[in-house]
C-alpha cells in the first residue's frame, strides 16, 4: 500500500512526438498528410492496419498530441445502437471541450473484432459515423482483408504498417532500461524481443514484468518467467493470467488477450475462482466483484445500455483478480482448472429439459400463466399427486392432454404404475366415446381430451372452428353432463 | 360438476385453479371496487388500456378473462389474443402476432378485441417503448390489458395511457371460504386447520393455495399432516441440505449441490431464494437470531439483483461464498 502507484511502462513510455514513433516512416508520411489535409481529403476516414504492437494507435496519439487534436476513443461495444452513434457524432463534432483548441479525432481501435461479433448492426453503425462526422475518424485493425469489412475499406484510406523487426524492438527495451535504471543483458533483449515477434507492445510488457520482480534483466530469468505469447490465449491461460495479475491493467489485459469474451469468462471465472482462492474472505471478494459484474450485464440487457459493460469488465477482472487479500500467494498458485461444469451438466439434461419445458408450455396454456409459473408452481405439485396418486394422476393426464413420455417424467418412481392406468383410462374412454352420439355443444375443457388421445407430444392450438366441428362426438357428451 | 364421466367414471380431471376460475366479474367476490368499475366498461360496451397490478394469486388474470367474457359472450375466447411476456421471443414475434390479430374484424357490436399480456413487467425498456407504438398504432380495433406485478416496472409512457387497477392480497377468509367451497363442491372432506395452514403456506397467493389443496386432496382428506406432507415433498429438501454445507464451510460441495438442483429440478433462482428464506427463519436451523437478520438480507439483495436482470447461478454461488463466511466467523 504504501508503495508510490506505478503506471506501468507501455503508458509511460508511449510516443508524444511522431518522430519517436519506431520506424513506420511511410505510413507517418500518409497518415500526417491525411491529417493536415482533413477536411479536403478524397477519403473522410483513414483504417491503419499493421500486426499487433507496430505503432499504430501509438501514432494516433502521438500525432493527436502535436497537432492538438483530443482523441475521443471507442470500443467495439459502442457500436449497438444507432442511437449511440448519433451521440457520439453529436459530441465530438458539436460542443467546443472545454480545454485544448476543441478539434477532435474518433479513434476506433480493432474494428475488425467488430465483424467477428453476432452484431452485424455494429459495422453499417461505423459507416453511418463516418457518414456525419465533422471530425476525422481513423480506425485501425490487424486484418483488414476480411470480406465482411470491405465496406469500410472503401471509404477509407488504407495505411499499412510493417511488422517491427528484432532490431527496432531491441532498441526501444535498452532505452527503457537505461531510463528506468535497470541492468539488462543483451541476450536477455533480444530473447524478448525475438519472442515478441515484432509486437512492441508485448515486448514492453514482458521487460516490465521481469524487471519488476528482480531489479535486472538476464536471459535466465527472462527464460523462467516468459511463456511463449499467443496472440489470443486459450481459457485456461486466461484464467492464468487473470488470477495472477498484479495490477488491474494486468487483469483487464488477461480478459482482452483472451480467447473467451465476458460471458464465457464469467462462466470459466464462475467454476475456477473457488479452485484458485482458498481464503474465505477472498473467495467471498471475488465471487462478490463476479456477482457485480453480473448484475451490470443484467442491466445491460435491461436497458440496453452498453457503457455498462466497462463496469462489468472491471469488476470480472481486475476485481477477481485484486480479491486476494487475505493470502495474495493463492494467486499464483498451480491449480488445474476445469472447464465450466454448468455448459456440461445442461448438454447432459437436454432432453429432459426440453421435456420439462413442453409440460410447462401445455400447463401454462391451460391455467393461463408463464411457461415459468408453472414450472415453479405448478409441476412440483402435480409430481407429488402423481407420485402419491397414480389413479388420480391417470385422469389428470388425460384431463391436460400429457403425452406419455411426460406422464412418466411427472411420476418418477411410480411411472409404470401411473402409465398403465393411464393407458387402461384411455382405452376405457375410447370405448365410451365410440358409443356416444353426436351433438354439438360449446367446447371448455375438452380440447385437451382429444389431444390426449393422439400420439402428439405437444398441443400447441387453442380452440378453433375447425377443431369444434372435430370434436363434436366429445361435445355432445357435455352437454348431457352439464346438467 | 366438471369431470367427464361415464356413469360413475370419471374420466379427466383439471387443474383446480383453472377449474374453478370464476367465469364471469360478478362470480368474483372480492376486489370489489375493481369489479365495479369493470362491470361499467361492460355495460357501456368500451373501455381504455388496462394495466393490472398487484402479487400473484390475487385475480388480475382471472378478472382479465372474466371482463373479457362479459364483454363478448360464450365466444369470447375468439375477441382475445392471450400473450405471455415472459414466454415470447422478443416483441418482434408479439408485434407479428397483435398485427395479425388486430387484422381481422370480427361481427359484434363491441369495435375492438382484446390483447391479454401477462407479466409485461418482464419486459426491457427498448421492449415497452415498441409495445407502446403497437398500442397506439392499433388503437382503433385493440385495447390491451396489461398484467404486471410491479407496476413500477412499467414505463411511464404505458402508465399514462392505461387505466391503472390494484390488486391487493386476497383476505384470509375470502381464501379460506373459497379453499372450503372447492372441497364442497369435489366432495373432499377438508379441516379447518388445515385450510388455515395452506392460506400462511401460499401467503395469500390463490392459485398457490388452490394447487396446495387439490395435491393434498390426492391423498384423500385434506388435514394438516397430509398438507404438510405435500408441501414438503413439493420443496426440494436439498435446500436445506445446501445452507448447511455452505454454513459448515463446505462451499464447494454445496455449490456443485445447488447447480444439480437448478438444472435438475428445474428451479428458478427466486425459488430457491424463497426457500432460503424459509429456511433461515426455522428452528432446524442453528443459528443466532441476529445472523438469521443478515443472511436475510443477504437473500433480499440477491433476489433484487435477479429481478434486475442478473444471472441466478452466479448470484446464489456469491450468496454461499458469503454463508461460508458467515459460518466461518461463527465457529471461531
Amino acid at each position: 500500500m504504501s508503495e508510490p502507484r506505478k503506471i506501468p511502462w507501455i503508458i509511460k513510455y508511449r510516443p508524444k512526438r511522431i518522430a519517436e514513433v519506431v520506424n513506420q516512416e511511410d505510413a507517418k508520411m500518409k497518415f500526417v498528410e491525411w491529417l493536415r489535409k482533413w477536411p479536403n481529403v478524397a477519403k473522410k476516414a483513414t483504417l491503419l492496419y499493421g500486426p499487433p504492437g507496430c505503432g499504430k494507435t501509438s501514432l494516433v496519439e502521438a500525432a493527436a498530441n502535436e497537432f492538438g487534436y483530443e482523441v475521443i476513443e471507442l470500443n467495439a461495444s459502442d457500436f449497438r445502437r444507432r442511437t449511440d452513434i448519433e451521440r457520439i457524432a453529436i459530441r465530438s463534432s458539436g460542443a467546443r471541450s472545454l480545454f485544448g483548441t476543441g478539434k477532435k479525432l474518433i479513434l476506433l481501435d480493432e474494428v475488425d473484432g467488430i465483424s467477428g461479433r453476432e452484431d452485424s448492426g455494429g459495422l453499417e453503425a461505423i459507416l453511418q459515423l463516418i457518414k456525419i462526422s465533422s471530425v476525422p475518424v481513423v480506425m485501425t485493425a490487424n486484418d483488414p482483408w476480411d470480406q465482411r469489412l470491405k465496406p469500410l475499406r472503401d471509404v477509407s484510406e488504407m495505411i499499412a504498417f510493417k511488422r517491427l523487426s528484432k532490431d527496432d524492438v531491441i532498441k526501444v527495451l535498452k532505452r527503457i532500461c537505461e531510463l528506468e535504471h535497470i541492468v539488462c543483458y543483451n541476450d536477455a533483449l533480444e530473447f524478448i524481443a525475438e519472442k515478441s515477434e515484432g509486437d512492441l507492445r508485448a515486448a514492453i510488457n514482458d521487460l516490465e514484468a521481469v524487471a519488476e520482480g528482480y531489479g535486472k534483466v538476464e536471459l535466465s530469468l527472462v527464460k523462467a518467467l516468459l511463456r511463449p505469447r499467443d496472440r489470443e490465449h486459450d481459457p485456461f491461460e486466461t484464467l492464468r493470467n487473470l488470477f495472477s495479475a498484479k495490477y488491474a491493467w494486468q487483469a483487464k489485459m488477461a480478459l482482452t488477450q483472451s480467447q473467451l469474451d465476458y460471458e464465457q469468462a464469467k462462466l470459466w471465472l464462475l467454476d475456477n475462482i473457488a479452485q484458485q482462492y482458498t481464503d474465505i474472505e477472498d473467495l467471498v471478494r471475488a465471487y462478490d466483484a463476479l456477482s457485480r459484474a453480473d448484475v451490470y450485464l443484467g442491466r445491460i440487457i435491461k436497458t440496453g445500455d452498453w457503457d455498462l459493460l466497462a463496469y462489468a469488465i472491471d469488476m470480472m477482472t481486475a476485481g477477481v483478480a485484486l480479491a486476494a487479500q487475505n493470502n495474495p500467494k493463492d494467486k499464483y498458485r498451480w491449480t488445474r482448472y476445469t472447464f465450466p461444469q454448468k455448459l456440461i451438466l445442461l448438454s447432459k439434461t437436454k432432453d429432459i429439459r426440453a421435456l420439462r419445458d413442453d409440460i410447462a408450455r401445455v400447463i401454462a396454456q391451460h391455467i393461463h400463466t408463464s411457461s415459468a409459473t408453472a414450472k415453479a408452481d405448478i409441476i412440483p405439485y402435480l409430481k407429488v399427486i402423481f407420485t402419491l396418486n397414480p389413479e388420480y394422476a391417470a385422469k389428470l393426464a388425460l384431463g391436460l392432454g400429457l403425452s406419455e413420455k411426460m406422464v412418466e417424467y411427472l411420476a418418477g418412481p411410480m411411472k409404470s404404475e401411473v402409465l398403465r392406468r393411464y393407458r387402461e383410462l384411455k382405452q376405457r374412454y375410447r370405448e365410451f366415446l365410440e358409443k356416444t352420439q353426436q351433438e354439438v355443444v360449446k367446447p371448455e375443457t375438452t380440447t385437451q381430451l382429444t389431444t390426449a388421445l393422439k400420439p402428439s407430444t405437444t398441443r400447441k392450438t387453442r380452440t378453433t372452428e375447425e377443431k369444434r366441428k372435430k370434436e363434436s362426438s366429445l361435445l355432445s357428451f357435455m352437454k348431457k353432463e352439464k346438467k | 360438476m366438471w369431470g367427464i364421466m361415464s356413469g360413475s367414471e370419471v374420466f379427466a380431471e383439471l387443474l383446480w385453479a383453472e377449474k374453478y376460475r370464476p367465469k364471469s366479474l360478478k362470480e368474483i367476490v372480492n376486489q370489489e371496487e375493481i369489479v365495479n368499475r369493470l362491470m361499467q366498461f361492460v355495460k357501456e360496451k368500451n373501455m381504455p388500456h388496462l394495466l393490472f397490478a398487484g402479487p400473484p394469486g390475487t385475480g388480475k388474470t382471472t378478472t382479465a378473462l372474466a371482463l373479457a367474457h362479459d364483454l363478448y359472450g360464450e365466444e369470447w375466447r375468439k375477441y382475445v389474443l392471450e400473450l405471455n411476456a415472459s414466454d415470447e421471443r422478443g416483441i418482434a414475434v408479439i408485434r407479428t402476432k397483435v398485427k395479425e390479430f388486430a387484422r381481422s374484424r370480427l361481427p359484434g357490436d363491441i369495435p375492438f378485441k382484446i390483447v391479454l399480456l401477462d407479466e409485461a413487467d418482464n419486459m426491457t425498456a427498448d421492449a415497452q417503448q415498441a409495445l407502446r407504438r403497437l398500442m397506439e398504432m392499433y388503437v382503433e380495433t385493440t385495447r390491451f390489458i396489461l398484467i404486471a406485478n410491479y407496476p413500477s416496472k412499467i414505463i411511464e409512457p404505458i402508465q399514462s395511457r392505461c387505466a391503472i387497477f390494484r390488486f391487493t392480497p386476497l383476505k384470509k377468509e375470502d381464501v379460506i371460504a373459497r379453499l372450503r367451497w372447492i372441497c364442497d363442491q369435489e366432495k373432499v372432506k377438508c379441516y379447518d386447520d388445515a385450510l388455515e395452514v395452506i392460506y400462511e403456506i401460499s401467503g395469500g397467493d390463490m392459485r398457490k393455495a388452490i394447487n396446495t389443496l387439490q395435491a393434498a386432496s390426492a391423498l384423500g382428506e385434506v388435514t394438516v399432516a397430509h398438507v404438510y406432507k405435500v408441501v414438503g415433498l413439493a420443496h426440494p429438501k436439498e435446500i436445506r441440505e445446501i445452507m448447511t454445507l455452505a454454513l459448515s464451510g463446505k462451499f464447494i460441495e454445496a455449490r456443485d449441490k445447488l447447480r444439480n438442483l437448478m438444472v435438475n429440478y428445474g428451479l428458478s433462482g427466486n425459488d430457491v431464494l424463497k426457500q432460503m428464506h424459509r429456511e433461515i427463519f426455522s428452528a432446524d436451523l442453528k443459528l443466532p437470531e441476529e445472523v438469521r437478520v443478515i443472511i436475510a438480507d443477504y437473500i433480499g439483495e440477491i433476489q433484487f439483483r435477479i429481478i434486475e436482470g442478473a444471472d441466478d447461478e452466479i448470484q446464489l454461488t456469491a450468496l454461499l461464498a458469503k454463508l461460508a463466511l458467515i459460518g466461518r466467523r461463527l465457529s471461531t
